[in-house]
């Protein structure tokens, strides 16, 4: 009994084709160019349903009390990082920009904001929230701009605890809640220590509020972990400022 | 393949499967997480249109969704694979209808797609094979699952009659 012949097209229906070819290839090219094309179109067909004004003064009144909290420690942190490294920082800009896109659940944690390079936004710049830094932004297009929260699986950032002068790494785990791995053994990290960015750091601004850890597992070896609890509400902010580096 | 692709409109209606990922809309997730919206897409296409076309269909979306993600990881070899397998059941046999074939159709392609990304972001070491992929993966599956029956059959409705009164 004969097999069943395999049916291969010939070159003249693949050339008949060209049409599908030539979509397959602008997709290829929406790939390369990671959705520019999509999220501009989705940010100016959404544009009607974009929050309002008064979450940004929300925004505004609530980081007012934030920069108040960690005034003094800033200060004492500035006076330190001057005497012992020089290390000059003028802070960057900050850019509101409305969260028109938002995915803090699933296999990616991701937002998209309806600004982008046109604005002055760039690639790493920290993305913060009313009660402390969120993410980072990953890639922009002209008018919106891919944010990676702190949540995400790739997410990595050096944090600071200040009450025990330890540095260590946030490292997102797909959860609302990020693990912090230590670099020591013996850190005397407890829950309810505040976790703010690295002072030393080049990436991120310094001494902005991150989160509060929740629990400590010391029997890790070779060093102990935490679990954080992000200070700012991912899941309800509709605006966010973005420090342009 | 069939002729449901000639039909202009009909392929458009895939636009709706990127606005949808964008927009995420909250009532549609379970425990935070979305449905998989390419699978619901995907599935009452192919086994309209058959394999290649689904396979085809798969590609082009799989293209999109990765652009509109972090990192590397990509939907598109599942979503080809998915495509061609359900334009096959589409061409043999009874044609598929039921609520209940629909719903397993797409809860076994959305764990498939869930699978082939948690093994891709755990082997770039990204994500590991914790408690959080397998929460993800299980909600993804099972609103897929559930929202298959209601949106998967009647585009399946409307695309076989577009189909017939074509061909």
């Amino acid at each position: 009994m004969p097999g069943r012949s395999l049916r291969v097209p010939t070159l003249r229906k693949l050339a008949e084709a060209w049409p599908w070819w030539l979509l397959v290839l602008a997709l290829v090219g929406v790939r390369l160019s990671k959705g520019a094309g999509f999220t501009d179109a989705y940010a100016l067909l959404s544009r009607p349903f974009w929050p309002g004004s008064a979450q940004s003064e929300w925004l505004r009144s609530a980081q007012q009390l934030e920069r108040q909290s960690n005034l003094q420690q800033l200060q004492a942190d500035n006076q330190r990082l001057r005497g012992m490294l020089q290390l000059e920082r003028t802070g960057g800009a900050r850019i509101s920009a409305p969260v028109i896109s938002r995915q803090p659940g699933g296999w990616w944690q991701q937002l998209e904001l309806g600004k982008g390079s046109d604005a002055g936004l760039r690639a790493g710049d920290p993305v913060l929230a009313p009660g402390g830094l969120i993410g980072r932004v990953s890639s922009v297009t002209p008018t919106t701009a891919r944010v990676q929260l702190l949540t995400d699986s790739g997410s990595r950032i050096g944090v600071w605890v200040a009450r025990v002068q330890r540095h260590g790494l946030l490292v997102g785990q797909g959860t609302p809640r990020p693990r912090l791995q230590f670099l020591e053994k013996d850190t005397g990290v407890r829950p309810g220590d505040v976790i703010t960015t690295s002072p030393a750091s080049t990436l991120v601004p310094p001494n902005l509020l991150v989160g509060v850890v929740q629990s400590v597992n010391d029997d890790l070896s070779p060093a102990p972990e935490a679990e954080v609890q992000l200070s700012a509400p991912v899941d309800a902010v509709d605006w966010v400022q973005v420090v342009s580096r | 393949m069939g002729v449901l692709h000639r039909q202009r409109w009909c392929g458009a209606t895939a636009l709706a499967v990127p606005l949808l990922t964008l927009a995420s809309p909250a009532f549609l997730k379970l425990a935070g997480v979305a449905p998989s919206w390419a699978v619901l897409w995907l599935l009452p296409w192919a086994l309209v249109d058959g394999p290649a076309s689904g396979a085809i269909a798969g590609l082009c979306l799989g293209l999109v969704l990765d652009a509109l993600h972090l990192g590397q990881a990509s939907e598109v070899p599942v979503l080809i694979a998915l495509g061609w397998w359900w334009g096959r059941i589409g061409r043999r046999g009874v044609p598929i209808e039921r609520s209940y074939n629909l719903g397993l159709l797409a809860l076994l392609g959305s764990l498939v797609l869930g699978v082939s990304l948690l093994l891709q972001l755990s082997w770039s070491d990204q994500l590991p094979l914790s408690l959080a992929g397998l929460h993800t993966l299980v909600a993804q599956s099972l609103i897929t699952g559930l929202l298959a029956p209601v949106l998967c059959s009647l585009q399946l409705l409307r695309w076989r009659r577009i189909a017939d009164l074509r061909s």
